[in-house]
């Protein structure tokens, strides 16, 4: 019997690659500092939650990548990092 | 000299004086030189009798590159057969008319970062309009609105306050399903572009007033971002006499390595692989951006300065030879000064272009009072050198000097020669079979993507902030499109600044001479619609590769066309810009000549729009209405490639645009819209469509020597035609203002009803519609 | 005369429109940088009106409003609950109202909050709108019917719960609802209500009647030649007169 396709919950991360200017960081940075939290760093990213239909883990990944090159993200600048938590 | 520079490890030296041809031919596709160059360069190093540094090869190949020096543009034109067909587009075509003209409002051109002509007394009005297409067609949204970020410190770098800006916008067709391989489809490219400018303009707060989208199948591999910007100066505060001595102070972002290379990578063609592209991305920050608004008005204001420059392609390097060759002098900068936001090597540092940066000469005396404006408004600054008497361009690193070249060398790279290929514009019409609803193709206009409504579009950008836009680019409360945005810059004044765009790419496919024309007839008719008058112009060619000889005669052609109008209407050339080299797999760019005219209005009050205001006014057509239907939008919708391009007939647009100027400084013009894309009917359906009125109206007066045909008379695209809504009771006044202009004219019928009904050359009606149906058939959104 | 305070940040864009808003009104506007303020240069007492303008402070990172109000938070509260408490009208615009929101000036009833959330449409949105008076408060007087642009991505008033929302109603502290041209209630219809505001909320006003938030730009809508022939005369002098007249009683 062929696999069924079932849901698989995507959380999917998108990241300004390393060495770009990370404005909202650099800002929510600043404010927590004035607030007076004893801040090393911040950064400023994106998360998306996505329940897809497909037959494998393997494919949900694949798909999940694939959705990060057409659409989630823009290779030039950022990075996605994928997360499948069933 | 024979002195060797000394090299720190982070320094490389490049082997030029032992470089065979092989070598050289090596080292000049590195650096993105020619040959030719690369030999020049060669013969220079030659005379110091050294190598060069790598920082000095990288600054040369920036210095030298077409976004910078537009080599093009100043270089040699001949024909097929050796020819001499034009030395210097730029001086014989453009700048000669500017010169020719003479124009007493003319302060400042083709010279600075931006234009400048006189408003009121005492004020400037800068403009400047820029392309962003290779960085908005590998990052749609940070390339727009970097876009934006750019020409507005050019503006700042004439002193003047960022007013208002345009944005002109030329993408693939939405609907596109062709294999389009690597590119990213045209409605993500939109999305990105649309959202990018909205971004940037609404977070620096300044209103998004003007502009134009146009969708063809020749921007699919090369999408076109026009960013344009508008500044307001007091004359006296234009400081532009920088010294030797004078301290360089670098304001702004920190320098990191995004965006290196930028304006090589501008200069050549898309290969349609996006990833390999990466580091010339560039990231945008409106916020800093803003804070470089508010230091430079400071500045200016205190009269600190002694020159202010923006770092736009090339970054330092480009920026300092710039204002070290305004002085006539040299420049030093210590490489190690630059606020960095990461460790890098010296020449990323000279040719970075992060964004929200600018370069400013200051006597030394001052350079305390700018340091704590910077501190005021939270911005970073460092000392980075100075200017000095040598005439060369000095830099060092770890207290080495890592370049030394003369500026006068840096900025006059050898004059290129380009191959042109005549070709014979043959133009025929096949004519169309004549539609069974003239209605129907009226709607189907109505919806298409280059017609339809940008309301969806427009109302993303604040076109209200600073509160000064007069007339805006929407007629509310229906959303009309107004044909030029009016801004009241001044408290004390009534004047406002009138801001039009004229585009006509599509009809490059047939003649870009005639492209050119109506481009230029198109802005100054728009500005003239709402009531601007003694204007100013700009122009910026996006084309493909100069070295095909075929582009480069359309290139001539349409600067011709430049000179010829410019001249015709007197109406100067203030600045320009040309992007060249818009290739991708799928082929050159269309040549698409944006023109952009700045005029004057005397009292904003006066301001005409576009919808329709009072029952029982009557409707005229200024203008002649021809056979002109090539490249027009109802050709296009039907795939037919032929027929004859609109031509301007600068002695009778003249007297149109006369009477219709002395009409509305009457007062008896209570609505006027330019008649463009989509003829008369579209025309007429959108005053209708932008009120709550309606309008009946024949054909069978409207000037012309058509063909008894109602699609022809309703969708041809001649120029040189508006229609206007007179005062009931003031037809007598208004047809002898037309009659006095010597201007072609014709009354079409009245305000009347609430709906769009019009009567065909032999007496039926063969358009009766509702605003429901209108403003659907116009919203259908598309893209 | 009355001195009214012009609060700027890096990304505050409205200040000047703003100033001159409040100097048409009939008072003196001094732009201040809240740097001026934290350094003590400044001191918001010797102003008796205090305006937030529109724009967007810290490029809406974050949330709209949410650092701006961080900021002030952390080392001006002091100076703002005073000014606050010598009863001296604070008017938030736009982006000064989603600061007021963030800082918990308003609602400012017990029990409640707010938020200004994106736009149901999810995209800025600059377009003119049709307010109606619905309620009262110190900061407004004007015509019952009125025409005013917006110019935002997060206008969507939301309250932690329903019943805030009818709390603020029958207090009369809803001043301004989006409405239809014929001023009937827009009731979550869009373009009318542009953003998807519950209760059509456009402005709203603390029990104190001193303090008030308005997602409109008044300052847009002084001049005969800012506002569109068809939604004339211009309604927006009217929100920096009452303003005025609050603050003169400090005087």
């Amino acid at each position: 019997m062929a696999p069924r396709s079932q849901g698989y919950k995507l959380k999917i991360e998108v990241w300004l690659k390393e060495g770009l200017v990370d404005a909202e960081g650099k800002t929510l940075e600043e404010a927590l500092v004035d607030l007076g939290f004893p801040i090393e760093s911040a950064k400023a990213g994106r998360v998306y939650e996505i329940i897809l239909n497909v037959e494998s883990r393997e494919e949900a990944g694949e798909e999940a990548e694939r959705m990060c090159d057409k659409l989630l993200a823009n290779p030039v600048k950022d990075r996605c990092v994928v997360d499948i938590i069933e | 000299m024979s002195r060797r520079l000394t090299r720190p490890a982070d320094v490389g030296e490049i082997d030029l004086l032992g470089a065979g041809m092989e070598e050289l031919t090596g080292i000049a596709s590195a650096f993105g030189l020619s040959l030719k160059e690369a030999e020049v360069v060669k013969g220079y190093f030659v005379g110091l009798g050294r190598n060069p540094t790598d920082v000095e090869l990288h600054a040369i190949s920036q210095l030298w590159s077409e976004h910078c020096r537009h080599k093009t543009f100043r270089g040699i034109v001949m024909d097929e057969d050796g020819k001499g067909i034009v030395d210097d587009i730029l001086s014989s075509y453009i700048a000669r008319a500017t010169e020719k003209i003479g124009a007493p409002w003319v302060v400042s051109f083709l010279e600075d970062d931006a234009g400048v002509v006189r408003f009121v007394d005492g004020y400037g009005v800068a403009v400047k309009v820029e392309t962003h297409n290779h960085p908005s067609a590998i990052d749609p949204f940070g390339g727009a609105a970097t876009g934006i970020g750019g020409v507005i410190r050019d503006v700042l770098a004439v002193w003047a306050d960022p007013i208002a800006l345009v944005d002109v916008l030329c993408f693939g067709p939405p609907d596109i399903h062709q294999e389009i391989g690597e590119f990213l489809h045209p409605r993500r490219i939109a999305r990105g572009v649309v959202d990018g400018i909205g971004y940037y303009g609404n977070n620096v707060g300044i209103p998004t007033v003007a502009g134009a989208v146009c969708f063809d199948e020749g921007y699919v591999g090369n999408v076109v971002v026009y960013a344009g910007c508008l500044g307001l100066l007091p004359l006296d505060r234009y400081a532009r006499n920088p010294r030797s001595g004078d301290a360089l102070v670098l304001i702004g972002n920190r320098t990191g390595r995004d965006g290196m290379g930028g304006a090589s990578f501008a200069s050549s063609s898309l290969s349609g692989k996006v990833e390999e592209l990466r580091p010339a991305v560039q990231i945008p920050d409106p916020i800093e951006e803003e804070k470089l608004l508010r230091f430079v008005s400071k500045v200016r204001d205190e009269g600190l300065a002694s020159a202010i420059t923006d770092l736009g392609g090339g970054g330092l390097a480009v920026a300092a030879a710039e204002i070290a060759g305004r002085a006539s002098s040299g420049c030093f900068l210590d490489l190690d000064a630059v606020h960095v936001r990461e460790e890098m090597k010296p020449w990323e540092i000279l040719v970075s272009e992060s964004q929200e940066r600018m370069l400013l000469a200051a006597p030394s005396g001052n350079l305390d009072r700018v340091m704590d404006l910077a501190e005021e408004e939270e911005l970073e600054a460092s000392r980075i050198g100075s200017l000095t008497g040598t005439g060369i361009f000095e830099a060092s690193h770890e207290e080495a000097t890592v370049m030394g070249i003369s500026v006068e060398f840096l900025l006059h790279p050898p004059k290129s020669v380009k191959v042109a290929r005549r070709r014979r514009v043959r133009e025929f019409d096949l004519g169309m079979p004549e539609p069974t609803s003239v209605e129907g193709a009226l709607l189907e206009l109505l919806s298409s993507p280059n017609v339809s409504s940008r309301e969806s579009l427009i109302r993303t950008y604040d076109f209200e902030v600073r509160g000064n836009t007069a007339v805006k680019p929407l007629e509310e409360p229906f959303g009309g499109p107004n044909d030029a945005a009016v801004i009241k810059p001044l408290d004390e004044r009534r004047e406002g600044i009138v801001i039009s765009v004229g585009l006509k790419p599509r009809y490059s496919r047939i003649s870009p001479y005639w492209m050119a024309a109506s481009s230029i007839e198109e802005s100054l008719r728009n500005n003239v619609a709402v009531g601007g008058r003694r204007m100013a112009i700009l122009d910026n060619f996006v084309w493909g590769s100069p070295e095909d000889p075929d582009n480069m005669w359309s290139l001539v052609e349409a600067a011709r066309a430049c000179h010829d109008l410019a001249m015709a209407f007197g109406t100067p050339f203030i600045s320009g810009k040309d992007s060249l080299y818009n290739e991708s797999p799928l082929g050159p760019v269309l040549p698409t000549l944006l023109i952009t005219a700045v005029g004057l209005i005397p009292d904003v009050e006066k301001s005409v729009t576009v919808s329709l205001k009072n029952k029982g006014d009557s409707i005229y057509v200024l203008g002649t209405t021809r056979k002109e239907l090539g490249g027009s939008e109802y050709y296009a919708l039907r795939g037919a490639g032929w027929g004859h391009v609109p031509k301007v007939k600068p002695d009778e647009s003249k007297a149109v645009m006369d009477c219709l100027t002395a009409a509305i400084d009457d007062g008896i013009v209570m609505a006027a819209h330019d008649v463009s894309d989509g003829g008369l009917g579209v025309a007429l359906a959108e005053m209708v469509l932008s009120s709550g009125l309606g309008m009946e109206v024949s054909l069978r007066s409207v000037p012309g020597d058509l063909v008894k045909r109602d699609d022809y008379l309703l969708f041809s695209e001649s120029n040189g035609r508006f229609i206007v809504e007179v005062e009931m009771g003031s037809e007598g006044r208004f047809e002898e203002i037309a009659d006095e202009k010597g201007c072609t004219y014709a009354r079409m019928g009245r305000v009347r009803g609430d709906r769009l009904q019009v009567e065909g050359y032999d007496g039926r009606t063969i358009i009766d519609l509702g605003h429901e149906e209108l403003r659907d058939a116009w919203r259908r959104e598309q893209w | 005369m009355v001195r009214v305070a012009v609060l700027r940040v890096p990304g505050t864009n409205c200040d000047r429109e703003t100033a001159r808003a409040i100097e048409e009104a009939g008072a003196e506007a001094f732009v201040l940088h809240v740097g001026q303020l934290e350094r003590g240069e400044e001191d918001l007492m010797n102003y008796h009106g205090l305006v937030i303008p529109g724009g967007f402070s810290y490029g809406d990172r974050i949330r709209a409003g949410a650092v701006l109000a961080a900021r002030l938070g952390s080392k001006l509260d002091e100076q703002i609950e005073e000014f606050a408490a010598s009863n001296r009208p604070i008017l938030g615009i736009c982006n000064g109202f989603q600061v007021l929101v963030e800082l918990g000036l308003l609602p400012g009833f017990e029990g409640c909050r707010a938020a200004l959330a994106p736009n149901e449409s999810a995209h800025f949105e600059c377009r003119w709108v049709w307010l109606k008076k619905t309620g009262s408060c110190d900061l407004a007087i004007g015509p019952p019917l009125q025409a005013m642009p917006i110019a935002h991505s997060e206008g969507r008033l939301v309250f932690s719960s329903p019943s805030c929302l009818e709390k603020a109603g029958s207090a009369g502290l809803i001043v301004y609802r989006y409405a239809k041209p014929d001023g009937s209630s827009a009731d979550g219809e869009y373009p009318y209500n542009p953003n998807g505001s519950q209760g059509d909320v456009a402005a709203l006003c603390n029990p104190s009647r001193m303090i008030m938030g308005i997602m409109p730009h008044p300052e847009r809508a002084i001049y005969n030649w800012q506002t569109p022939l068809r939604l004339r005369p211009p309604a927006g002098l009217g929100i920096f007169r009452a303003l005025i007249s609050a603050a003169e009683r400090s005087l």
